[in-house]
């Protein structure tokens, strides 16, 4: 069978994508809250 | 013990009392039955070989679609005359409710499906005796489970705006192992193969039943109060 | 703190997961270099599993105690575990295309970890239709318990289901026995997703408490 890298890379490339995406949210939503108390520690 | 069991039998009887009286949820899923054999007629068309194929299927589709009906009206008496608080409040073990909650909804979905499977019989022209007794077997282990997890996410659901959809939302997919083995048993069952055949599907509907009974009793207090 | 540091372990984990998949692991006879997506896709959904588990941990927790640190460690299981659900699915399909033919076939693991998702969106959405912090949590945990004890039934009652209709012997994501560096291989992989489960819990349950606590 040939070895389809496309496919590799795009299972890759989408995991990847996808788990940033939800980092970043994670991190949008917790810089948004420690905005609104600037005196708290994380 | 008695204490316990009185409770839920004062559980269902009620309920089967309001029910004899006022008739309607049982009135209505039986039209709803009727209603479904026509949807299904028209939806696989003519050729009677493929209704029969699907046969099995159908059924439990219907018995589905029947039961997300009937389950999700579980707790509609109480909380449309503003009885929850008189569940709440209600003293000793709260899992009493949900065992007479529970087997008014196996009772009323007992009475559909014999309505459904005597409606299958007359419109698409199929005998079911010699199948009857495994059938009925089926159909039990079926109703128990699909009625253990509809009645418990019934309730939850019972107090919240998007009850509609959170309700199915919630119960088919935890209800995904009853349905392929109530299908599974049903297509051996109505093929005539012995009951041999179809023992291993018994068995996980039977420990699917028993595990949704025990979550069940067990969540329920939880799920009654406030 | 603990997140932090969760974090950057996962991070020199996954790297060295991803040399272990692409550098380590020799090309697969049959498959092809295909055959690698198996790195990705087993530890996915073991981790799925490992989120869920601890679902049922927070749901019980809060049950047993009414803590609403449970109930939050409860949430923060769920998000991420319906992430790795998710990316188990997908994954599963594209390695499906080229050696099945097509992107779905109802294979079983496929359409367990199909029906995982489904109940744990489900769990997810709940949670959004109610405000009232207890109530939610009561409700979520009901859901929760019984999502995790039925992962065992759906497992078995969906390969049953699908060994009665199997054709003959595919060769594709879920055939073949794995010899013992494949394991290896998933299993650091599996160490690295389980520590960014655990780092994306952390965060998650930090953000709720600030939550709680702004609410409050």
């Amino acid at each position: 069978m040939p070895d389809n890298w496309s496919y590799v890379f795009g299972a890759y490339g989408l995991a990847a994508a996808v788990l940033l995406v939800y980092w970043r949210r994670l991190a949008a939503r917790a810089r948004s809250l420690h905005g609104r108390d600037p005196g708290k520690r994380a | 013990m008695s204490a316990y069991v009185r409770r839920a039998w004062i559980v269902v009887w009620k309920d089967v009392l309001s029910e004899r009286r006022s008739k309607e949820s049982l009135n209505a899923l039986v039209f709803f039955s009727l209603l479904l054999l026509f949807v299904f007629q028209f939806a696989l068309g003519p050729d009677r070989a493929r209704v029969e194929t699907a046969l099995p299927g159908l059924l439990w589709l219907a018995f589905i679609l029947a039961g997300l009906l009937a389950f999700g009206r579980t707790f509609l008496v109480e909380r449309e005359n503003d009885c929850w608080e008189g569940l709440v409040l209600a003293p000793g073990d709260r899992s009493a409710i949900y065992l007479g909650k529970l087997a008014g909804n196996v009772l009323l979905m007992a009475v559909v499906e014999a309505a459904l499977l005597i409606l299958f019989a007359l419109f698409f022209g199929l005998d079911f005796t010699a199948a009857l007794p495994a059938l009925v077997l089926v159909l039990a282990l079926g109703t128990l489970g699909l009625a253990a997890v509809g009645t418990l996410y019934g309730a939850l659901t019972a107090q919240l705006r998007a009850r509609e959809l959170l309700f199915p939302v919630l119960l088919l997919p935890a209800v995904v192992p009853v349905l392929l083995g109530a299908v599974t048993a049903t297509q051996s069952v109505l093929a005539g193969q012995p009951l041999a055949e179809a023992m291993p599907w018994l068995t996980l509907l039977a420990a699917a039943d028993v595990v949704y009974l025990v979550v069940g009793m067990l969540t329920f207090e939880f799920v009654l109060e406030g | 703190m603990a997140a932090r540091i969760l974090g950057w372990l996962a991070l020199v984990a996954l790297l060295a997961g991803l040399g272990a998949a692409f550098g380590y692991a020799p090309r697969e006879a049959v498959q092809g270099n295909v055959q690698r997506i198996v790195y990705l896709h087993v530890p996915a959904v073991l981790t799925a599993y490992l989120a869920f588990a601890l679902v049922f941990v927070g749901s019980l927790g809060y049950l047993l105690t009414r803590r609403p640190g449970w109930d939050r460690l409860a949430l923060s299981a769920a998000e991420p575990g319906v992430v790795f659900t998710g990316i188990t699915i997908a994954s599963g399909s594209i390695w499906g295309k080229p050696t099945w033919g097509t992107w779905w076939t109802w294979d079983a693991r496929l359409t367990s970890t199909a029906v995982l998702f489904l109940v744990y969106v489900g769990y997810l959405l709940l949670r959004g239709m109610i405000d009232e912090p207890d109530r939610r949590a009561r409700a979520a945990a009901v859901v929760g318990i019984l999502g995790a004890a039925n992962i065992p039934i759906v497992h078995f009652s969906v390969s049953w289901w699908r060994a009665l209709h199997q054709p003959s012997a595919m060769i594709g994501p879920g055939s073949a026995p794995y010899p013992w560096w494949m394991k290896a291989v998933i299993l650091l992989n599996f160490a690295a997703f389980a520590l960014l489960l655990g780092y994306f819990v952390a965060r998650r349950a930090e953000i709720a408490r600030l939550e709680d606590m702004h609410a409050g």
